[in-house]
C-alpha cells in the first residue's frame, strides 16, 4: 500500500506540474485511523497529502459531473468498483472520455471501520495495518491480527471486479479474487424463499429505519439525474410523510430507476446510515434481468445498451407462461 | 328497528369489496372494454379504468399509488406484442414489467394482486375473462393491507 502512495504522489506531482490535468481526485487522510476522504488537488506542492489506504471507500468518479464543467482536463484514481461506475457515466452520458484521465488502483478490498469497532471494542484502535495474511490491529498497548474476512466490508467480500475495467495507466499489480459472480446473489435467494407475508414484514422492518436522508441516491453513480424525481415538486411524487407506504414507495421507486443502470458497487447499502441492505433490492433486479434477459453487467463497457432501454422481438417475460407472440 | 337488522346492516357493509385497477391502452385494451360492453358482456363493476395512451406510459409510480390509495389489485392492459400503436411501446411494458412484477413480489405483495395482460380490440371475451379471473383472485386473498397509506380511508 505504500508502494502506491509513493506512486500516486509521484504521478500527480508530475502530471500537474506537466501541466497535463487542471485538477486531480484523490483522497487524503483525516483526523482519525478510519477515516480517508476525498481530496480535489491543483497545486503541485498540495500532492503529498495524497494517500492510498485499506479505507479510500468512496467512488470518487460521480464527483465527475460536478467538476468536468469547471476544467478542461481532470486527473482521477479510480478502484475496480469506481472503474464501472465511470462507465456507466460515460454511457448515461454525464461525463466526456476525453477530458479524463484515469488512474486505475487494484483493490483487495476496504476495511470497514464499524467491524474493526466490534472486534476491539472500547479498545481505541489507532492503527489498521495490512501484514500478510490479513491485517494487524493495534492500540496503545497490544496489537492483534485478524483476516481480511473479518473485517473488510461486506460488499467488498463479494466483489466480482477488483481491477479496474477502463484506465490509462495503471498503477499496482492486478490482485486475483476467486469470487463467484452468483455467490452475491445468494441473500436474494434467502428472501426469495420466504412466504409474502415474510417477504413484507421482513422489508417493513429494514424500511421503517429509513430516514430518508436521500443518501443511497446522492452516491449512487447510476443515480445522476440533474433533477430526481424526488426533488420535483411538481412531479409529486415524493411524499414526505413517515408512513409504511411511502418508504416502500421510495425504496421501490430507487432501486427500479436504477434497473439494469446499477453497477452493483454495493455503495447504497454502505452509506445507509440506517443500515437498510438496499443492495438486496438492486441485486434481485441485476438477478432478474440475468434469469430473463441474459446475463448483463452494468459498467463491464460503456457501449452496450443497457437491457430496459432495448427489446427484442422474441423476449420473455415473467407475468405469462407464453412471453406474448 | 331490531337490533338483528342492525347487525345485517353492518355486515353487509363489512362484505369485501375488492377495488381493481386497470390501466388500459388507449387502441386496444380500452377499445377491448368498449366491445365487452356493446357485446353485453359480464365483467364486475369493480374494476376502474385509467386510459392510458400506451401500456409503457405505466410507470412504476402509478402502480404502488394505487396499492397505497386503496386498490386491492391492479391491472395493466395493451396492445399483444407487435401491434402496438407506437410500434414499440409495448416491447418495453414487456420487459419493465417484467422486472416490476417480480420486484412487486420481491417486497411481499402477492403475485395475485398484480397482473399483466395483452387485450386486443377484437378480445372483449378475453378482456371479461381477465377482469373476472383477477377479481376472484383478489377477492379469495381478501383486502389488501399491503403498502396502504396509513391516512387513507375507504
Amino acid at each position: 500500500m505504500e508502494n502506491i502512495t509513493k506512486k500516486i504522489r509521484a504521478v500527480a506531482k508530475q502530471a500537474l506540474i506537466n501541466k497535463e490535468i487542471d485538477k486531480i481526485l484523490g483522497w487524503k487522510k483525516g483526523d482519525l485511523w478510519s477515516e480517508s476522504y476525498p481530496v480535489f488537488i491543483t497545486k503541485p506542492e498540495d500532492a503529498d497529502s495524497l494517500i492510498w489506504d485499506s479505507f479510500c471507500i468512496n467512488n470518487l468518479s460521480k464527483y465527475l459531473i460536478k467538476e468536468l464543467p469547471k476544467y478542461d482536463k481532470i486527473g482521477i484514481f479510480i478502484k475496480g468498483c469506481d472503474s464501472t461506475s465511470f462507465n456507466q457515466l460515460l454511457k448515461d452520458n454525464r461525463i466526456n472520455r476525453e477530458n479524463v484521465v484515469l488512474y486505475g488502483i487494484p483493490c483487495e478490498g476496504m476495511v470497514d471501520p464499524e467491524k474493526v469497532k466490534k472486534i476491539m471494542l472500547n479498545d481505541r484502535v489507532t492503527r489498521v495495518k495490512k501484514s500478510e495474511n490479513g491485517f494487524t490491529l493495534t492500540n496503545k498497548n497490544t496489537s492483534k491480527d485478524v483476516l481480511g474476512e473479518e473485517i473488510k466490508y461486506d460488499k467488498c467480500l463479494t466483489c466480482t471486479s477488483p481491477n479496474p475495467v477502463v484506465y490509462d495507466q495503471l498503477l499496482g499489480d492486478v490482485v486475483n479474487n476467486n469470487v463467484n459472480r452468483e455467490d452475491r446473489f445468494k441473500g436474494v435467494e434467502e428472501i426469495e424463499s420466504m412466504t409474502p407475508d415474510e417477504r413484507y414484514n421482513f422489508w417493513k422492518g429494514e424500511f421503517q429505519r429509513c430516514l430518508r436522508c436521500n443518501a443511497c441516491r446522492d452516491i449512487c453513480p447510476a443515480c445522476s439525474c440533474v433533477k430526481c424525481v424526488f426533488d420535483n415538486s411538481d412531479a409529486e411524487i415524493s411524499g414526505k410523510a413517515k408512513t409504511e407506504g411511502e418508504d416502500t414507495f421510495f425504496h421501490i421507486v430507487r432501486a427500479y430507476h436504477v434497473a439494469g443502470r446499477c453497477v452493483d458497487c454495493g455503495e447504497c447499502a454502505r452509506i445507509c446510515p440506517a443500515g437498510i441492505p438496499l443492495d438486496k433490492l438492486n441485486r434481485k433486479i441485476i438477478k432478474d434481468i440475468n434469469e430473463v434477459y441474459g446475463e448483463f453487467n452494468a459498467g463491464l463497457d460503456s457501449t452496450t445498451p443497457a437491457p430496459l432501454v432495448t427489446f427484442k422481438l422474441e423476449d420473455a417475460d415473467t407475468f405469462s407462461k407464453q412471453g406474448g407472440k | 328497528m331490531s337490533l338483528d337488522t342492525n347487525t345485517n346492516i353492518i355486515d353487509k357493509n363489512e362484505e369485501f369489496k375488492p377495488l381493481i385497477v386497470a390501466f388500459c391502452c388507449n387502441w386496444c385494451s380500452y377499445a377491448g372494454a368498449d366491445l365487452a360492453g356493446t357485446s353485453r358482456l359480464n365483467y364486475p363493476a369493480n374494476i376502474k379504468i385509467i386510459r392510458v395512451p400506451c401500456s409503457c406510459r405505466v410507470n412504476i409510480n402509478f402502480v404502488l399509488r394505487a396499492f397505497q390509495n386503496g386498490a386491492d389489485g391492479v391491472v395493466i392492459a395493451g396492445c399483444h406484442p407487435g401491434d402496438c400503436h407506437y410500434s414499440t411501446g409495448n416491447y418495453h411494458t414487456r420487459r419493465r414489467f417484467s422486472l416490476i412484477t417480480n420486484l412487486a413480489e420481491y417486497v411481499g405483495v402477492e403475485k395475485e394482486r398484480f397482473k399483466v395482460d395483452w387485450i386486443s380490440a377484437a378480445e372483449g371475451n378475453k378482456f371479461a375473462t381477465v377482469m373476472n379471473d383477477i377479481l376472484e383472485d383478489v377477492y379469495k386473498l381478501g383486502p389488501n393491507k399491503k403498502l396502504r397509506d396509513a391516512r387513507w380511508k375507504i
